[in-house]
């Protein structure tokens, strides 16, 4: 496994980071204005949002920590759950929101310790059972979840002067999260948090040696993966205004990662630019919902196969290499 | 029941009931053990031969299972095809399927360092290919599945009846892994298979073909995991969903037996079946699928090597 190109070039300033970063700023933010006056797409766009901050915490994970977690869609499941039973005991959605995240962030700490002792493919493994026990998690404990069915009609939050927050204005908050991920993901990757997990990628044994706290640095990598997790399962639930086990179950975990590897794991805007790509797919193909599922299964095979640095190793030659 | 003038002639009545109706759910509880187990023990034994091998954890096994049921369903419901001729099809159906995928995919891997990893993320993409074209064209003929028996009739056991077709499902599941024992303990090419299992370049410089004995087992995994799809179509009614129940199912016996371990898959095959039964008799199959992967992870986490590693 060679370095990814972020890592390469240690002393890169936020300078050539800022025009990608402006651009992409720019764009989430005028993408509901000009979509607006359709309520369809602008809906596809705020979905897609939810859909980057989720790429960027997976990318943290599995992009620069180099642990392949099949679980973030059951993570943020634990938040939308959570804050709907609050917000149904009458918690304003901005009390419920933090101890949402806060339950996926804890929920993420844990179940990510099986990450200490298994490496490769069988903690993948562990992570995919782990999914698979959230999801009937969430059918079985009907009390909480009510069950398959789900909860529907989710009230939306509401701002301080008592509207509720909907339509556009939501959809501005959701693109500014994505575009705050973008940044925090930026932060940590550039500082020496970033670096360790970097180091802890390439070889986990070597960096234990060099004094890395490994357990310490996967664990915090959990942590702040499951915040994004989190952010975006709470605001997932008012917004979508439904949710079911299905709407974070083992599928979903898989389109969050591919949307990584596809775009391109390990580099900052390759998660990004396969979440714009594959979180409107879905809605395109939503009719032809078989369809969607081979063409899925192709999109991964062909990643595997043909692309396994995804879209932007293939403009960086060498980028990591699975 | 009629009120009669002897209160024990009742009690003691009741209880003869009452134990009929227990040893009747023992032999029942005892038979569905039997079979599922060893159905389980076929398919963990067809992912362990391949993971063993070839280092392919094949998530998509439940989907292999799946397919070889539906394909016994339309051959023996649409076509008209005796039962019996249609499972013997569906297996001999499995090799050119096998040696295809191997053909396209699985081959490009062979030497690939940490392989199972790709292979485990491109057996999902397989997984979710067959799921969009099972919804798309079994789903909206059916929601349940059934085939025509193997054999007619009840046989008894005692005063107890049991469908024969059952009984041939189990002695047919038995003979096969019977036959998969004998194949890899004493025939040539079963030695060559375990030589790769252990030690694939010793295998090599002894003289194996090491590509050869990869297509193989990996045929000879599938051809297995066909043959537990059929047997338990033929002997349950299943649904689309049982694809997934399987596929976990067989990974968390493979995990808990010791990947590459036959005999592991056997053992923990038969103990699943059996656990299978006794709780779908008292609680929700929600437990046993809770269980399975609560096993599943401990193992993983204590003793990632399994049981009855090598």
């Amino acid at each position: 496994m060679t370095i990814s190109p972020d890592a390469a070039r240690p002393g890169q300033t936020w300078s050539s980071a800022k025009l990608p970063l402006a651009v992409f700023a720019c764009a989430a933010i005028a993408l509901p204005l000009v979509l607006s006056g359709n309520r369809y797409l602008a809906f596809v766009a705020g979905v897609t949002m939810i859909h980057v901050l989720w790429a960027n915490g997976m990318n943290l994970l599995y992009g620069y920590t180099g642990l392949m977690p099949l679980m973030f869609a059951g993570l943020a499941g634990i938040s939308a759950y959570f804050v709907v039973d609050l917000t149904a005991l009458g918690w304003s959605f901005w009390a419920a929101l933090p101890v949402g995240v806060l339950a996926a962030s804890i929920a993420g700490t844990i179940l990510g310790l099986p990450s200490l002792r298994l490496k490769g493919f069988y903690f993948t493994l562990c992570s995919l059972v782990i999914q698979t026990v959230i999801t009937l998690g969430f059918v079985y404990f009907s009390s909480l979840t009510n069950g398959d069915t789900g909860f529907s009609q989710i009230p939306l939050p509401s701002l301080p002067g008592g509207a509720p927050l909907s339509g556009t204005a939501y959809e501005l908050v959701l693109s500014a999260l994505a575009v705050v991920s973008v940044i925090v993901l930026m932060a940590i990757v550039r500082s020496a948090f970033g670096r360790r997990l970097i180091s802890i990628r390439e070889d986990d044994t070597l960096a234990e040696t060099l004094g890395i706290n490994v357990t310490w640095y996967k664990l915090l990598a959990f942590f702040v993966g499951s915040v994004f997790a989190g952010i975006g399962g709470a605001l997932y639930a008012p917004y979508i205004g439904f949710i079911s086990p299905r709407s974070f179950d083992v599928l979903i975990s898989m389109n969050i990662w591919l949307m990584v590897a596809f775009g391109g794991r390990g580099t900052i805007w390759g998660p990004v630019v396969g979440a714009l790509l594959l979180a409107p797919l879905s809605f395109l193909l939503q009719d032809y919902y078989m369809f969607k599922d081979v063409f899925y299964g192709l999109l991964i095979i062909a990643v595997i196969v043909l692309m396994p640095a995804g879209i932007a190793g293939g403009f960086h030659r060498g980028a990591a290499r699975q | 029941m009629p009120a009669g003038p002897r209160p024990a002639g009742i009690l003691s009545a009741g209880i003869l009931v009452l134990s009929n109706a227990h040893i009747i759910l023992l032999l029942s509880t005892i038979s569905t053990g039997l079979i599922l187990g060893a159905i389980f023990a076929l398919v963990a034994a067809g992912v362990t031969i391949v993971y063993g091998s070839i280092w392919m954890p094949n998530a998509a096994n439940g989907q292999f299972f799946l397919l070889a049921a539906l394909f016994g369903w339309t051959m023996t419901v649409s076509w008209g095809v005796h039962p019996a001729i249609a499972a013997l099809l569906v297996i001999g159906l499995s090799v050119p399927l096998s040696y295809g995928l191997e053909y396209i995919l699985v081959r490009r891997f062979y030497d690939v360092p940490n392989r199972n990893i790709s292979y485990f993320v491109l057996s999902l993409g397989i997984t979710q290919i067959l799921t969009g074209i099972f919804a798309s064209t079994y789903s909206r003929w059916s929601d349940q599945y059934q085939l025509p028996p193997l054999i007619k009739g009840v046989t008894f056991i005692g005063p107890f009846p049991i469908a024969t077709n059952r009984l041939a499902v189990l002695a047919i599941a038995v003979v096969i892994l019977a036959a998969l024992f004998a194949l890899l303990r004493f025939h040539k090419y079963g030695r060559a298979l375990r030589a790769v299992f252990q030690n694939r370049d010793a295998a090599a410089l002894r003289g194996v073909n090491v590509k050869a004995a990869y297509s193989l087992s990996f045929a000879l995994g599938n051809a297995v995991i066909f043959a537990g799809g059929i047997l338990f179509a033929l002997a349950y009614s299943f649904d689309l969903s049982v694809a997934w129940t399987m596929s976990i199912t067989a990974f968390a016996i493979m995990i808990i037996g010791g990947p590459g371990s036959v005999l592991g898959a056997l053992v923990v095959g038969l103990v699943f079946g059996f656990t299978q039964a006794i709780v779908s008799n008292f609680a929700s199959p929600t437990v046993a699928a809770f269980s399975y992967l609560g096993a599943m992870l401990l193992i993983l986490l204590f003793k990632p090597s399994g049981l009855f590693a090598k």
